[in-house]
């Protein structure tokens, strides 16, 4: 019985279920690949130098794996509360919807996983080669299978996926089914407890690594920076929320200023459900301050050196930090797709009370990008308090290097991709046939 | 056939039935879903008027096509062939823009359930349309609206902190707040208990009696349809039988006679 539920659950959430397997297959192809490459140049002596930045980029891309895996799973299981809330109502356990649940994780899981494994390969060459292009590595990283990467990549395929999915359906099914039946869904507590005290220590920690990183060993002033970005985007998007909501609410004024009927609809969502909004907001954010890090880290330790970097050479850093990137990127789309496919109900209501189809369509682009700008706002934010340490570890004085064209193009990516996940996954509400199912 | 109930209205009302008497008109509207084997005609050729400032209840067992009626009626759905006129003008032939500001300026509709959009506290969805329409609804009238329909004090609720019947409330509020040519009501006390559906049929009621709204709605439950003043039955996509000011009595012993 349970399989037949995980089947047709599957169907009823093609959506959600593609972006669970997205996340999962690219994060075991970006962990997999990226362990590939430093084992290999680890084996190398004459690729000592680098190594430290490769190792970097694949702590990056393992961490952003990680956050958008648990991330992605954690926002599929929750959007199906209703379907959680209407069996329990006729008699299913919480233990069996917990069950439930950790079937459907652990097929896409282990399907995802194998997929990525095979991916994983020829990913590593094409970094290695990109390594190779961009001077990095002129002689070369010969990439060769061992088991090492594909285990670590595995575990977190594998565990990462099945923990959030059981963490968040522990969740969802502590909520009474009525409760849930009656989309008392605005009525949750903005901040649990638990959310609070984690964000709060992990903003904590981020602060402390801030404050040490001018402080550390030169060598490990960079990788403690990278940790404190790290940590201080756990905490902000544990807090996420309520920054949220007060920036949303103070935008949202602004945009409903300017068009009073879509504006309105945007600020209202944002004002109301923090907490969706800031499951998209989220990945934005990691993507730019992780990027922003470690892309200006380098820049400003190449001033500091009095390096000017010239032609191919240019481009080794955004390499090194390039595929992490396009992931989250990826999970800025999938995400907001995630977030909106859950509102075609009420967009076809908006439908049935006189809001036009651009108005609709202007409506979905303001929220996605208000929601984009906290993401940028926050990651800014993070990014140059790592930054300013970094600087200051470098060079004595708190201050450090950037290229706007780098950051125009990284926040313009977020934008684009937000924006096309919107509209696509609103598109058949915002246009199709108005009586959907009836 | 078609214009059976038409005529029969207007030869017992005295008065010649002329386009502009008519809130809402249909012409000759046939429906029909799926293809080929599967097609089902939900409505076939049906011609009604509704009168402006009357209150009209349409019954007929599920898949009569009661509620296809008040779809394309209300410009929710569109007929295969036929004219549906909203104050003379035909909005088959419009296109989805155009059908938004009809959809917000001149139809009402009340639906079962889910009404209100969520994220908006009550007062924001009663002036929704308005602010679509980039308009500012006078606050006095909004706040004599929610009162009349019992809402005083719960302006700044959510949807979720209000019972089905306040909900259902807030979006008769809605649809009146614009004074639209007709407002539609598909089963709006089928989720309700009796004394809740009452009061929302009182609402209504009103509506007709002191605004001179008109007022269209499908129903299948005898005791809401008495409250109209003319009760049309459906069966298998045709108008089949008017009844004017009925007893819930002689709408019983009338859907009993077709079962």
């Amino acid at each position: 019985m349970t399989l037949v539920l995980a089947v047709s659950n599957v169907r009823a959430n093609r959506m959600g279920v593609a972006a669970s397997f997205a996340a999962v297959l690219l994060a075991v192809t970006l962990v997999a690949g990226g362990g590939l490459v430093v084992a290999a140049a680890g084996a190398r002596d004459e690729l000592n130098d680098v190594m430290g930045l490769l190792v970097l980029s694949a702590v990056v891309s393992g961490f952003v794996s990680v956050f958008v895996v648990a991330g992605t799973l954690s926002l599929h299981v929750l959007r199906q509360r209703r379907t959680w809330g209407l069996l329990r109502s006729v008699g299913m356990t919480p233990r069996q919807v917990r069950r439930l649940v950790t079937v459907e994780a652990l097929v896409v899981a282990v399907l995802a996983s194998a997929a990525g494994c095979v991916l994983a390969v020829p990913y590593a060459v094409l970094m290695a080669g990109f390594v190779r292009l961009t001077g990095l590595a002129p002689a070369g990283v010969p990439v060769r299978v061992t088991p090492g990467p594909f285990i670590v990549a595995l575990v977190v395929g594998l565990v990462v996926t099945l923990l959030a999915a059981r963490v968040a359906a522990r969740k969802a099914v502590r909520v009474g089914p009525l409760e849930v039946l009656r989309d008392s869904a605005a009525q949750r507590r903005l901040l649990p407890w638990p959310r609070a005290v984690a964000g709060v220590v992990a903003l904590g920690g981020g602060g402390a690594l801030v404050f040490l990183v001018p402080r550390v060993e030169p060598v490990a002033a960079v990788p403690t920076g990278l940790g404190a970005t790290m940590a201080l985007c756990v905490g902000a998007s544990a807090l996420g929320p309520v920054v949220l909501r007060g920036i949303g609410w103070l935008l949202g004024a602004v945009v409903a200023g300017l068009d009073p009927g879509a504006g309105m609809l945007a600020r209202a969502s944002l004002v109301a459900q923090p907490r969706r909004a800031m499951s998209a907001a989220s990945p934005v954010m990691l993507t730019v301050a992780l990027a922003c890090t470690f892309l200006f880290a380098v820049t400003t330790s190449d001033v500091a050196a009095g390096v000017t970097r010239t032609g191919a050479s240019v481009w080794a850093a955004p390499t090194l930090v390039g595929s992490a990137v396009i992931y989250t990127v990826i999970s800025v789309l999938n995400a907001t797709a995630m977030t909106m496919t859950e509102r075609a109900e009420e967009l076809r209501l908006l439908r049935t009370v006189g809001t036009a189809p651009r108005q609709l369509t202007r409506a979905v682009v303001w929220e996605t990008l208000i929601v984009t700008a906290v993401g940028v706002l926050v990651g800014t934010g993070i990014a140059a308090a790592c930054l300013t340490a970094l600087g200051q570890a470098a060079t004595g004085r708190p201050w450090f290097a950037y290229s706007l064209p780098q950051y125009a193009g990284l926040v313009l990516v977020c934008a684009v991709s937000g924006l096309a996940g919107g509209l696509a996954a609103t598109r058949r509400a915002r246009r199709g046939p108005l009586l959907h199912g009836r | 056939m078609g214009d059976v109930p038409d005529g029969r209205q207007a030869a017992r009302s005295g008065t010649l039935s002329i386009m502009n008497d008519h809130a809402v008109l249909l012409e000759e509207v046939t429906r029909t879903y799926g293809k080929g084997a599967t097609e089902v005609a939900a409505l076939r050729q049906v011609s009604v008027g509704f009168a402006r400032g009357s209150f009209t209840a349409v019954m007929g067992p599920s898949g009569s096509g009661k509620s296809s009626l008040l779809q394309c009626a209300a410009g929710l759905d569109r007929p295969d062939s036929g004219a549906v006129r909203v104050a003379g003008e035909d909005i088959t032939r419009l296109g989805e823009k155009q059908l938004a500001v009809l959809r917000r300026d001149r139809v009402g509709v009340v639906f079962q359930a889910f009404n209100l959009v969520p994220s908006l506290t009550a007062w924001q969805n009663v002036v929704l349309p308005s602010r679509l329409a980039r308009r500012r609804p006078d606050p006095a009238r909004v706040r004599e609206l929610l009162r009349r329909v019992g809402l005083e004090g719960r302006e700044g609720h959510r949807p979720a902190q209000l019972s089905g019947g306040q909900q259902q409330r807030v979006a008769i509020a809605r649809a009146l707040l614009g004074r639209p040519e007709v407002l539609f009501a598909d089963e709006p006390t089928g989720a309700l208990d009796r004394a809740t559906g009452h009061e929302v049929l009182r609402l209504l009621r009103e509506a007709v009696g002191e605004f001179g709204q008109t007022v269209v709605m499908v129903t299948h439950d005898p005791e809401a349809a008495a409250r109209a003043d003319r009760v049309l039955f459906l069966t298998d996509g045709r108008i089949v039988d008017v009844l004017e000011r009925p007893s819930a009595e002689q709408i019983g012993t009338r859907l009993g006679g077709r079962r």
